[in-house]
């Protein structure tokens, strides 16, 4: 109880800096300055501070949104393994965590709708198709995980892993790794999918669809999504690649486990600098391709566990 | 016995009241109400017999005369008692609703029909999950079928209802028919019309008979339940009925058919051959996929909600078909363990599904259409319509921890325990369907935030949205009641699944509901592979929930909400320039083009300049691609045969008196042979 | 007894080679082909090595490099050089969109399991497994033939099959006897030029690589 609410906690705390992180390692790719890993969590002060604007046309949707979207990332984080399991991870295993994110995705696209700006209906519409596919690949690949691992609960799975050495280690973890970060890419706005940087039409998924929040909605909109983000990372880092995850709750181990995630933190955040600064952003229609491409994955992943 | 008096008092009722009512037609107000006081009334007793029986085990009653095709008796067993209570607990919200929804009709259609229609419709769904005698079961089955009917057909003087009615019976009547002859061919071994001889009987008979017994039932409860390629009835069927109807039907007739299927493949047939599982499975996973695809690009709110059933019955034969695998590999636990999966989800459609059919009622009377792209806004304007109808859509989306999650997670659970099955081949077809169920419950998400936030966000489309008051408070009586239900089973179903278990546990052999429930959380497996706690989730979210809202209250600072125009690029926003429905849908639409094989046309006016039109015009349309591939070429084969036929029909009396002469004849020769 | 590790490795070896299939699928341009294909002959030849080292049959080693050799480096250098001369447009054209073509090839390697695995539950080689991935590669690079439109995307899913092939003689029974095994790459390598050499003709004569212009021949 205790460690899954200090995880969460900590996981809701450090998200902007891994934005902030990324962002930065991005700057510095593309040869420019770049800002402080900071200014995510100035960026969150500033807009608590602010008024928030509601339109005319939005309806309690609009308003229960922010706090729904919240709450759906602070409930996985409780579930979701980070330096150490979770003593909630009994509450709920990964498809309770994937669909709290889809709970998550469903407030944001209505509240998309609600303001009846076209900008809004346009990121709604295409967010939940980018999800149509997202979705069960990520439920496949993790469904993968708990196949190898022998358990859907997901410190069941990073416990097993990790504790084996290396005898669960299977092709099918890496098939099933690669599919799970196209679709984190794709979950999270990232390009090739979405550029989380602009608020231009052609990109427009993400950021259109919390255009017409303001303020502290923005605030909590934005944070949110950073948490949704780490989470991401986090449950590619236990999942897939646990090795270090601290199994006790001894200094030792604890440290360890500190020292571990943080590596692989920093690994993923580069790596999705990496892919974001030497890639394009695909057109919207050429998206169902990479997509197709990392739902085969992790099918091939599933069908190579069974085979090898 | 006390039951008995009940059960012969839930078969009596109904019938009085559907006289009753019928008889005071000319009172439209008294008759409505009589109507409905009978079947909430009959369906409260439906639920205490349901209830009762899940106390005793079982029972068995008959009509006390005798027929030519033996006993008319009627048994009624957990499973039965089950399906007792869902269509119960549905008829008694429904009845509710129907006090206020039937008296928009007075002084257009005779409501008093309407009313007696409905109880004996009622009834006939309790005696075809009681009967036990096989030709008492066909009757009822087609009194099912022909009350329904007439109950589509009642709103008879709007364009196309009357087609849809006869394109329903059609198809139900074929259905029948391949009913039927299962039924005759299980007759033939068993030597009675009794059902409990028909598991003796099937033990003697060879594998392909018992084979094309399977078939023929599949096909015929298939078409009911709305399998594709026989779907085609239901969005047809559905809109056309009035919305209390069309409530009942989608959310328990249906349901009638997956209650058969059940009997048959695991109580009447027994033996299974793993291939019938799969073919089931595969019919499922067709059905579960298109039926959404179908929802998403549809404009009407209640096809896309009959859509969303041909959708959901998919999803309860896949879990169908993973019970029959397993049982078939002799995996009682697990083939359990995917039955309550199915039973869960069984019970979770007929709550949501009543509800948003419910819902799309109330639109129905307040906006007076149903078409998404005439509706918006009805958030504002029906604020208690637009919250329960937000609640049958979480729970369709599976929204945890509402009831359709808790069905959903539950068939996960089963189809991801296929790694015990032994045969690689049969473990990676399932992890395909868990694939296919994957993207159905992403696709069911988005069909269910298009209808929800089309039809009640943004701005109105017409003046008729724009003017929509919220309805009468029987009507949401009858829908919060059902909203309530959506989240309690969800939320409390480690109560529920333990009854589920008494279901299940004669059919696939094995108890489960030991491991199954563990305090307050679920355990849906053999050994530790997995659990999830529906209260725990609820309360944490409960909690997270006030934390955030107090904490972003208390520190966020207390600053204004300030209301302002949404953003409009300096053009002012009017009802075209929202997104619309069809837009919604259009890049799924581009996506999967192989499926919807869409048809686009656009034309614009010539102009001086390329630059400057004056008018464009864009139309979109999905191809019925069942109607012009299949029924078309069916419609016109049957056609061409009717005509070749039809050389015998000459009109003359003497020659069909000479037919039957015939005909007789031969009967008489084939007898004595 | 067969080394864990090396049975880890086989089993790497040919997932590796199953996933370069389905990249070869996925892929929109003409140089990532070759270069996929470069990479999934290299994981061939790893194999065969391993399989060499585990069973201590001395010929396989052979094969490996000249896999290797041939496969990874001489004949994708060939293409490339191919493709340069003769300018061609460097997306793949598909005849099958793209996603669709990677649900059929899943549904290909499920048939392939389907079909192999009688067979596979009689297998004794360590490597019996990998007979459904060589099915599949094999049916997989028919279907590149079937579906991509140039010419010299032929040539590579020809290759292909070529691999799948060899995958399933390695696995089966240890790989082929020498003489037909060198006489299978020198086919390979002469077929290869030979396509190479008709590539140009094609579009000499018809100004284009896309294969389905051949149908003109037909009257």
């Amino acid at each position: 109880m205790l460690t899954s609410m200090v995880q969460a906690l900590l996981v809701l705390a450090l998200s902007p800096l891994f934005t902030g992180l990324i962002r930065r390692s991005k700057a510095y790719f593309q040869g420019r300055q770049g800002a402080s890993v900071l200014q995510p969590y100035r960026d969150l002060a500033k807009l608590f501070r602010k008024d928030s604007v509601l339109s005319h046309d939005a309806s309690w949707i609009m308003t229960i949104t922010p706090y729904v979207c919240m709450t759906a990332v602070i409930a996985a984080a409780l579930m979701v393994p980070f330096i150490t399991d979770s003593s909630l991870g009994f509450v709920g295993d990964l498809i309770v965590v994937v669909y709290l994110f889809g709970t998550m995705r469903f407030f944001m696209a209505l509240a998309g709708l609600d303001a009846g700006s076209s900008f809004g209906g346009m990121g709604s519409s295409r967010e939940m198709t980018v999800s149509a596919i997202v979705e069960p690949t990520i439920l496949l690949s993790i469904f993968t995980m708990a196949l190898i691992s022998g358990t859907t609960d997901l410190s069941g799975i990073s416990r097993n892993l990790a504790t084996s050495g290396l005898d669960l280690v299977r092709p099918a973890l890496f098939l099933a790794l690669a599919a799970f970060f196209i679709s984190t890419l794709a979950e999270n706005a990232r390009v090739p999918v979405d550029n989380p940087s602009t608020h231009l039409e052609l990109t427009m998924i993400h950021e259109a669809m919390v255009l017409e929040h303001s303020g502290k909605h923005l605030a909590l909109m934005e944070w949110s999504s950073m948490t949704k983000l780490l989470l991401y990372a986090v449950i590619m880092a236990n999942v897939f690649l646990p090795w270090g995850i601290a199994t006790d709750l001894t200094a030792i181990g604890l440290a360890t486990g500190i020292v571990a995630m943080s590596l692989k933190l920093l690994l993923f955040g580069l790596a999705i600098a990496l892919v974001e600064s030497s890639m394009a952003k695909l057109r919207l229609f050429r998206l169902p391709n990479l997509l197709t491409v990392s739902f085969s994955l992790s099918l091939l992943a599933v069908i190579s566990y069974y085979i090898l | 016995m006390f039951v008995d008096q009940l059960f012969l008092a839930l078969i009596v009722l109904p019938f009085a009241g559907a006289i009753l009512a019928a008889t005071l037609n000319g009172h439209a107000k008294t008759s409505v109400r009589i109507a409905f006081t009978v079947s909430s009334l009959s369906s409260l007793l439906g639920l205490a017999v349901a209830f009762l029986i899940f106390l005793d085990g079982e029972m068995r009653w008959e009509l006390p005369f005798s027929s030519p095709f033996g006993p008319l008796s009627f048994y009624l067993d957990t499973l039965a008692a089950f399906f007792l209570g869902t269509i119960s607990v549905v008829t008694f919200a429904v009845s509710v609703y129907s006090f206020g929804y039937a008296n928009h009709y007075e002084g257009k259609y005779p409501v008093g029909l309407l009313g007696a229609m409905f109880n004996i419709f009622f009834s006939s769904m309790v005696m075809v999950v009681s009967s036990s005698n096989a030709i008492l079961f066909l009757i009822m089955w087609e009194t099912m079928s022909l009350s329904s009917f007439f109950l589509v057909i009642f709103e008879h003087r709007q364009e196309g209802t009357v087609g849809s009615g006869l394109f329903y019976l059609i198809m139900t009547h074929i259905g029948t028919a391949a009913i039927g002859m299962g039924l005759l061919l299980m007759y033939v071994n068993s030597g009675s019309f009794d059902l409990s001889s028909f598991p003796g009987a099937a033990q003697g008979m060879s594998d392909v008979l018992r084979s094309a017994v399977f078939l023929l039932w599949l096909v015929g409860f298939g078409a009911k339940a709305g399998i594709v390629p026989l779907h085609v009835w239901l969005p047809m069927a559905h809109p056309a009925a009035p919305s209390n109807v069309s409530a009942l039907m989608s959310a328990v007739m249906v349901k009638t058919a997956i209650y058969m299927l059940i009997r048959c493949c695991f109580g009447l047939l027994g033996v299974q051959d793993t291939w019938w599982g799969i073919t089931v499975l595969a019919i499922g996973c067709v059905s579960a996929l298109l039926g959404v695809m179908y929802a998403l690009i549809e404009s009407d709110i209640k096809r896309m909600l009959a859509f969303s059933t041909v959708e959901n019955v998919g999803i309860m034969l896949i879990a169908l078909g993973v019970a029959m695998v397993f049982g078939s590999y002799g995996l009682k636990e697990l083939a359990g363990l995917a039955l309550i999966a199915c039973l869960m989800h069984v019970l979770s459609h007929a709550l949501f599904k009543s509800l948003l059919f419910m819902g799309a009622g109330s639109v129905l009377l307040a906006t007076h259409t149903k078409d998404m792209e005439r509706l918006g806004g009805l958030a504002k304007r029906m604020p208690y319509t637009g919250a329960m109808f937000l609640i049958g859509a979480l729970s369709a989306s599976a929204i945890p921890p509402l009831s359709g999650f808790i069905s959903e997670w539950l068939i996960f659970q089963a189809m991801l325990q296929s790694f015990s099955i032994p045969d690689a081949m049969v473990k990676i077809l399932i992890t395909v369907a868990l694939g296919t169920l994957a993207i159905t419950g992403a696709l069911a998400a988005a069909a269910f935030l298009k209808v929800f936030g089309i039809t009640f966000l943004a701005r109105p489309r017409s003046r008729d949205a724009d003017e929509a008051r919220e309805v009468p408070k029987s009507m949401l009586l009858g829908m919060g009641l059902m909203a309530a239900l959506c989240v309690l089973a969800g939320v409390l179903s480690f109560a529920i699944l333990p009854g589920l278990d008494q279901v299940s546990a004669p059919l696939a052999g094995a108890s489960i509901a030991d491991s199954l429930v563990n305090g307050i959380e679920i355990v849906p497996t053999v050994g530790e592979f997995s659990q999830a706690s529906p209260p725990l989730i609820a309360v944490i979210i409960l909690a997270v929930m006030g934390l955030v809202l107090t904490l972003s209250q208390a520190y966020g600072g207390r600053r204004k909400v300030v209301r302002a125009d949404t953003w409009d690029c300096g053009t002012p926003l009017t009802a075209r320039t929202e997104y619309s429905g069809r837009g919604f849908s259009n890049p799924i639409n581009r996506m999967f083009s192989w499926v919807y094989r869409p048809i686009r046309t656009f034309r614009a006016t010539r102009s001086p300049s390329p630059y400057i039109r004056t008018e464009m015009r864009y139309t979109s349309t999905t191809q019925p691609v069942f109607e012009k591939y299949l029924y078309g070429p069916t419609e016109a084969g049957v056609r061409w045969a009717a005509k070749k036929i039809s050389v015998i029909q000459t009109g003359s009396i003497q020659t069909y008196l000479g037919y039957i002469f015939v005909v007789l004849v031969l009967l008489l020769v084939a007898l004595r042979l | 007894m067969v080394n864990d590790l090396s049975l880890d490795t086989i089993n790497a070896l040919a997932a590796l080679i199953l996933l370069a299939d389905f990249m070869l699928v996925a892929s929109s341009r003409m140089r990532s082909l070759t270069r996929i294909f470069a990479l999934q002959s290299l994981a061939m030849g790893g194999l065969a090595a391993v399989v060499a080292f585990e069973t201590g049959v001395g010929h396989i080693y052979v094969v490996a490099v000249l896999s290797i050799a041939l496969k990874a480096v001489v004949i994708p250098r060939f293409i490339d050089y191919t493709a340069d001369k003769i300018q061609v447009n460097r997306e793949v054209e598909p005849l099958v969109k793209i996603p669709g073509s990677l649900l059929i090839c899943a549904a290909i390697t499920m048939l392939a399991y389907f079909v192999t695995e009688p067979i596979m539950e009689l297998g004794t080689a360590i490597t019996s497994n990998c007979l459904a991935i060589s099915f599949a590669t094999v049916l997989i690079g028919m279907f590149m033939m079937v579906s991509r439109r140039k010419a010299i995307t032929e040539v590579v899913g020809l290759l292909v099959v070529e691999n799948g092939v060899f995958l399933a003689a390695v696995s089966t029974t240890y790989s082929m006897p020498m003489v037909v095994e060198l006489g299978v790459f020198f086919d390979i390598f002469v077929g290869v030029i030979i396509m190479g050499v008709f590539a140009f003709r094609i579009n000499r004569t018809f100004e284009t690589v896309d294969s389905t212009v051949l149908r003109r021949l037909k009257d």
